[in-house]
């Protein structure tokens, strides 16, 4: 795997990516919705935040690894659902989810994911170590994911993760640009960009050919499974727009495990949360996939985990890049965070020893950037190591300080 | 040396260095760590500092000469620890070291130095002498006893590198210590034919390949071995316990290096440390550290009158000093730009380097009407007038 060697960080991953994945796979996992705003606005914010070297603290003993919802994780990190892994290598979520099991960091499988849950619970589940957590895209017909919910409970999963920010389909007009449609329609500009990615027809798509036709939505009910985008029963039945917290409710009376919401983005949302028995939330833009207007999701932590205190768990994700992002966001006041395209890059670059190497670089960054602002374990970490907006969990106040010169 | 001549300021040195070094020592050198915010971060934080005109002073009998822990300096300027001057130019260490003593401004020798500090006693001029602690600390030990035995003044402990950072560019360039022959730095080498010939096969002939000439003889050895590296210089359990006993130990001016809050800079105080180095490692170890010059207000507010304060990181015109100096600091430590004029032209290039910078400085205190180092204040600020409140301007 010489590819996978060169890479040194999550942009080489990206990089090594590109070169393999067809321009369409490769796009619609790399790149944001409309303009691209909300994705780059959702590195910057992590890189504003200047932090201070802790001079002469001994940090030789010093160790990542943390509690998610009462059980042991590796780092505070999870990975997040995607719905282009098994698009990134032949069957990439399984890949991914193995990964996660021996990086002991839990896994999210997505709605939208191409492996069926029980194979991903048999292969990468508990029996390996693997902590499970699935991720719901509620349908129209309210039956169709109650049943999926019965079928992850089934399964072991441990946790179920509503999304809730995206009740409306995104304009992603770069997958209408790179005849991307899924499910696959069949036109001259895709087919002309598989043909450039021998390697990647090959491996991915060839291995799907022989052994399952084209790779599906594994977890959708027969009847959605041979949906197409164009028919417009499909649109009618994939709509989430009347989606609301009566749901919720009910959710929380389905599901016995630990339940959190996807895509909160305001203090009154997750307070409303805590009054449905929600055990976490993740705050989250969906990694700028979805509103382009949107804040960063690291700017609108501070005031959502000053509002809900303890309460309930807080987790970010949106631009996580590299491991000094997970400290700024522990910083501020989240309890873990998920990846979603790093650990997609690595699946891309070479399975699952690529999306372990992508999470172990991330590890060995966050290690560093304890090390350099004298944290010896994740409690540790606070505002205290932030160079300005000191006061509690005040970096919005500076953010927008900022905003305002 | 019409190269050395043909370079105006700090950034024409960078060019010429950047044509004559190998893409890996050039790299090395340039370059800082992941994503590159800090050294941009340290650069823009200078420039956003903007100064005004003072009209008609008369500032003909103007100096930029200070003292330094009581001692003259031609410049609030220092040459900070660098370890790669002797692959900028054949034993770079002693050409930069001829040029600070030219030059009447004090010298860092670096840990990692490729030239034993007996020789770089031998050239005179102020010495100081940079620590990084290892894990066996009796051999830290015994590098400052001799350290001390060869006259150096003062000590720098570095602070800011417990764990070894992120430099991806080199292992990219096939630039990795220990010195592995690749196939990439063998062509890198092929195409800057100028400095093989006179850096790499100097060292050939001489029969002796850079080496870390300052370990103990348990570590020393070529850069071409693995030993002397990862394990040996972990580093993360320094502590304070560390500085009290290098207090004990150290009879000069001891300083620490990489203090970036107020609350560190006291604690040093309290252990009887004279000087502090406000320091983000030039941007090269957290790529999210604050600008040094950022966070030098709070600190100066905290110790500023009690010990002396340089800062590092960034500085690469004259202009630089003069702000530094009006944020609290006593003097400026310069590591690439001098390494860039090292890189060039050896001695006369490093001195350039020096000329150039202190060239800048002298014309910035005479358009701001400062006749004295001790007459550089914030009061030459434009929309900073609160004392040292950079951060609330």
């Amino acid at each position: 795997m010489p590819a996978l060697d060169r890479c040194l960080n999550v942009y080489d991953l990206r990089a090594a990516a590109k070169r393999r994945l067809p321009r369409a796979v490769f796009e619609f996992v790399d790149r944001g919705s409309e303009d691209g705003i909300a994705v780059a606005n959702n590195r910057s914010a992590f890189e504003r935040i200047k932090l201070r070297h802790r001079a002469l603290v001994d940090v030789s003993g010093r160790a990542m690894n943390t509690t998610l919802f009462g059980k042991p994780v590796s780092m505070p990190m999870a990975i997040a659902p995607t719905g282009a892994a098994g698009l990134c290598w032949h069957e990439g979520e399984l890949e991914l989810a193995k990964a996660a099991a021996k990086a002991k960091i839990p896994f999210t499988l997505a709605t939208g994911a191409m492996t069926s849950m029980e194979k991903i619970a048999e292969q990468a589940g508990p029996s390996v170590g693997g902590g499970l957590w699935f991720q719901l895209y509620v349908w129209n017909q309210r039956e169709f994911s109650y049943q999926l919910i019965d079928r992850a409970n089934r399964a072991g999963f441990e946790a179920l993760i509503v999304t809730v920010d995206t009740i409306v389909p995104p304009n992603r007009e770069y997958n209408t640009h790179n005849g991307f449609l899924l499910p696959f329609t069949p036109n001259v500009t895709f087919t002309l960009d598989i043909m450039r990615h021998p390697v990647w027809f090959t491996n991915v798509q060839m291995k799907y050919f022989t052994t399952i036709g084209m790779p599906r939505n594994e977890n959708y009910p027969d009847a959605y499974r041979r949906m197409s985008r164009n028919d417009p029963t499909t649109t009618e039945m994939t709509r989430q727009d009347s989606l609301n917290w009566d749901d919720i409710r009910i959710f929380r009376e389905k599901w016995p495990g630990i339940l959190m919401i996807k895509g909160i983005n305001r203090p009154d949302d997750a307070l409303k949360a805590i009054e449905y028995g929600v055990d976490g939330i993740v705050v989250s833009n969906h990694g700028g996939r979805n509103m382009d207007s949107v804040v960063a999701s690291l700017d609108v932590l501070p005031e959502i985990a000053e509002a809900v205190g303890d309460r309930l768990t807080v987790i970010l994700d949106s631009g996580v890049r590299r491991g000094s992002d997970i400290v700024k966001a522990l910083a501020l006041g989240a309890k873990a965070v998920l990846t979603g395209r790093a650990t997609l890059y690595g699946t891309a670059v070479g399975g699952e020893a690529g999306a372990f190497k992508a999470i172990n670089l991330i590890r060995n960054e966050m290690d560093k950037t304890m090390a350099y602002t004298g944290c010896r374990s994740v409690d540790e970490i606070t505002t205290d190591i932030f160079f300005g907006g000191r006061q509690g969990n005040r970096m919005f106040d500076r953010v927008m300080d900022e905003a305002a010169l | 040396m019409a190269n050395v001549d043909r370079c105006l300021n700090v950034w024409d040195l960078r060019s010429a260095a950047q044509r004559r070094l190998p893409k890996g020592v050039f790299e090395f050198v340039d370059r800082a760590t992941e994503d590159h915010l800090a050294v941009t971060n340290n650069r823009s934080a200078f420039e956003h500092l903007k100064l005004r005109h003072r009209a008609l002073v008369d500032v003909s009998g103007r100096s930029v000469a200070t003292t330094l822990f009581g001692k003259p300096a031609s410049l609030p300027m220092a040459i900070a620890p660098t370890g790669a001057a002797g692959l900028c130019w054949h034993e770079g260490e002693l050409e930069l070291a001829k040029a600070a003593a030219k030059a009447k401004i004090p010298l860092t020798l670096s840990t990692a130095s490729m030239t034993p500090m007996e020789k770089i006693a031998a050239v005179g001029g102020r010495l100081w002498f940079q620590l990084y602690v290892w894990k066996q600390r009796e051999l830290s030990h015994q590098l400052i006893q001799r350290a001390n035995r060869n006259g150096f003044e003062a000590l720098i402990v570095t602070v800011d590198s417990p764990v070894s950072p992120n430099r991806e560019y080199n292992t990219h360039n096939g630039f990795g210590l220990p010195f592995t022959p690749t196939l990439r730095f063998t062509l890198d080498m092929v195409r800057h034919p100028a400095w093989s010939s006179s850096v790499l096969m100097r060292y050939f002939t001489s029969g002796r390949f850079p080496r870390h000439e300052n370990y103990p003889e348990e570590y020393q050895s070529s850069i071409l071995s693995g030993v002397g590296s990862r394990d040996a210089l972990r580093a993360d359990s320094l502590a304070w316990e560390d500085v009290a006993k290098f207090r004990d130990m150290w009879p000069g001016v001891l300083m620490l290096k990489g203090v970036n809050r107020p609350d560190d800079a006291i604690k040093a105080l309290s252990y009887g440390i004279d000087g502090i180095v406000v320091s983000n490692h030039g941007g090269r170890n957290m790529d999210s550290a604050a600008a040094s010059l950022e966070v030098l207000p709070e600190i100066a507010e905290a110790v500023g009158d009690k010990m002396t304060l340089i800062l590092d990181s960034g500085v690469r015109r004259g202009s630089d000093i003069v702000k530094a100096l009006a944020l609290g600091a006593k003097a400026v430590l310069t590591g690439r730009a001098t390494l860039y004029g090292t890189a060039v032209g050896g001695e006369a290039g490093a001195l350039r380097a020096i000329n150039i910078l202190k060239s800048e400085a002298d014309k910035t205190m005479a358009y701001t009407g400062c006749r004295t180092v001790d007459e550089v204040s914030t009061d030459i600020f434009w929309g900073y007038r609160g004392g040292n409140r950079l951060m609330g301007a």
